[in-house]
């Protein structure tokens, strides 16, 4: 039996190549067990491709996965028994119906796989439709057969790459909830997107990914947990307190917003220094202070910051 | 963790239930645009070539003798066992070895973590399960009117019977592992289909009747099909003829070659 590791998933300098396009280029990555991991980059960063190799679909060019502990691709068949994912679009036998595609999948799992057909079919709400043909289902509901798919592994990871695709947003909404009720249940959850919103809303670690590398890897709150060098301040006189820090030292530039002012600190000006002398400044000038605090960059901000920084490298 | 179901730990089961054939059986039967062409070329043909011969006899008996008898009952075996039935079991074949790839299935099924060779040889006895039924049932066929519809004809031996129905259900079952094998190296239905009929038909034909090429044409698969067949060899100019052993020395080659190919592609092939 495999040790249990914290990672469900651990990868080491795996890359892969197209001839002289390298789609993967050199990926670290560790899913910690149990959390809501979101793989995220622009499209052709190679989330897709990564994934594609997790999975065994395609072989790496060179480096290194574990997947629940075991070595792949030397261990696939074991590592994967309770892995359920969706890449890309997922497929089906158009001519069948969602119940029957559902029963093939199941044979190629455990035998067990069959008595949950039912059961999933319920979760992802298309138990109504299940006899009918998959060629007469919206994208959003073969979305979701896809993902009933997933769950007959009864899986211990989910890889999910773009899952909200052709979704409506009552559907993305139950998507949500599903996805919370199985981190609830101890299932790790590996989203690829290039949803920045979705990544957010969903996950609580991420890795971001620009052409092939990852260019940042953590929690989402020590991701975001940045400040981006600026102070909003919130006073009564926002024009008086504009004159009474232009003499500030510390400060780049300030300016007016509604409410207060917003003030740019020079990069070496440690932040609770800076914080600490503008509140005395504006007291000192009779200003009523009510808020002070570092303005934080979302995950957008760094995203962007991030994959526009190596974009300009290369 | 909690579990979807309180049998997710299940140990797998040591009964064979064939699941994976199943599975085959249920994507072709459930395939409108496999059975019924399948259908059509097998039971239809033999049905279609009885009714025609019954009704030239009816119409002009002095002239046409009845449908049944040993001599049509021939006839009908070399349609099943040499043409119809061949390019029935290609479209069968063809639609076993690429219909995960076109549907984009072959990637969720790999993603389980099953062997893929596993995958492709389930798709044999899926396929023939299809296939040989209804193969049997136009030979079934055939041999009730070649009874039925014998008049003063002989019928055949239960000897032919027996050899004759092997036959039939054999070499369907090796061309149906040739286009399946095919079908898993090419991954196109059309392109498997049109390359198998190309060969089975227009370009067989044309290789056999080169005499320069010799021994070389033992080779050709219908010359092997046709050898195996326990009907007397028909009465053309272009018969080849090669001993038992090397006849199913060529077809063991053909079905090993083609079916090789397609487990190679299917366990290298980028899902």
């Amino acid at each position: 039996m495999a040790k249990q590791s914290d990672f469900v998933i651990e990868t080491e300098g795996l890359k892969k190549s197209f001839g002289e396009q390298v789609a993967v280029d050199g990926v670290d990555l560790r899913v910690p067990r149990g959390s809501a991991f979101g793989y995220l980059g622009p499209n052709g960063a190679g989330k897709t491709t990564l994934i594609r190799m997790l999975l065994g679909l395609t072989q790496p060019s060179a480096g290194t996965m574990r997947v629940l502990g075991r070595p792949m691709p030397k261990e696939r068949s074991q590592a994967l028994a309770r892995v359920g994912a969706i890449v890309e679009e997922p497929g089906f036998h158009k001519h069948l119906s969602g119940r029957e595609n559902l029963w093939i999948s199941a044979a190629a799992r455990e035998p067990a796989a069959h008595l949950r057909i039912g059961k999933v079919l319920e979760q992802v709400g298309l138990a109504d439709r299940a006899d009918d043909r998959v060629s007469t289902y919206s994208q959003g509901m073969r979305q979701r057969l896809g993902i009933a798919r997933c769950l007959l592994a009864d899986p211990e990871v989910l890889i999910l790459d773009e899952p909200t695709n052709g979704l409506d947003p009552g559907g993305i909404q139950e998507f949500r909830g599903l996805v919370r009720s199985w981190i609830a249940e101890g299932r790790t959850l590996v989203l690829s997107s290039h949803l920045l919103d979705e990544v957010e809303k969903i996950c609580d670690h991420v890795a971001i990914v620009d052409r092939g590398r990852i260019v940042a890897q953590g929690s989402l709150a020590e991701l975001s947990a940045g400040d981006d060098g600026a102070i909003t301040i919130g006073c009564d006189d926002p024009h008086k307190a504009l004159g009474a820090i232009g003499g500030n030292g510390s400060l780049l530039e300030a300016e007016e917003i509604a409410g207060g002012l917003r003030v740019l600190l020079r990069p070496d000006e440690p932040l609770e220094k800076a914080a600490a002398k503008l509140n005395k400044q504006l007291v000192t000038a009779g200003i009523a202070v009510h808020r002070l605090e570092p303005s934080h960059v979302s995950l957008e901000h760094r995203f962007l910051e991030i994959t526009r920084r190596f974009g300009g490298d290369s | 963790m909690t579990t979807l179901e309180g049998t997710a730990q299940t140990p797998r089961s040591p009964r064979v239930s064939f699941r994976l054939e199943r599975a085959e059986l249920l994507k072709l039967r459930k395939s409108r645009g496999v059975w019924i062409p399948t259908a059509i070329l097998t039971v239809g043909v033999i049905a279609i070539m009885y009714t025609a011969v019954e009704l030239f006899h009816v119409s002009n008996s002095t002239k046409y003798g009845p449908a049944g008898g040993t001599i049509n009952f021939g006839h009908a075996i070399m349609l099943m066992g040499q043409i119809a039935g061949m390019i029935a079991a290609a479209l069968v074949g063809a639609a076993a070895g690429t219909q995960d790839l076109s549907s984009g299935v072959f990637r969720d099924l790999v993603s389980t973590g099953r062997s893929r060779t596993r995958l492709f040889l389930a798709r044999i006895p899926g396929g023939l399960a299809l296939l040989l039924p209804l193969m049997a049932a136009a030979y079934a066929l055939a041999a009730v009117l070649s009874v039925v519809l014998a008049g003063g004809l002989a019928t055949p031996s239960v000897t032919l019977f027996i050899k004759a129905g092997l036959y039939v259900l054999f070499s369907a079952g090796i061309v149906y592992v040739i286009a399946l094998g095919l079908g898993s190296l090419v991954g196109s239905r059309a392109a498997t289909i049109s390359i198998l009929i190309a060969y089975l038909i227009p370009i067989q034909a044309i290789l056999r009747s080169i005499s320069v090429l010799g021994r070389a044409r033992d080779g050709l698969l219908s010359v092997a099909v046709e050898r195996i067949s326990p009907l007397p060899p028909p009465d053309r100019h272009d018969i080849i003829n090669m001993s038992l052993a090397t006849s199913l020395i060529v077809l063991a080659f053909w079905v090993a070659i083609f079916g090789g190919l397609g487990l190679w592609r299917t366990r290298t092939r980028d899902a």
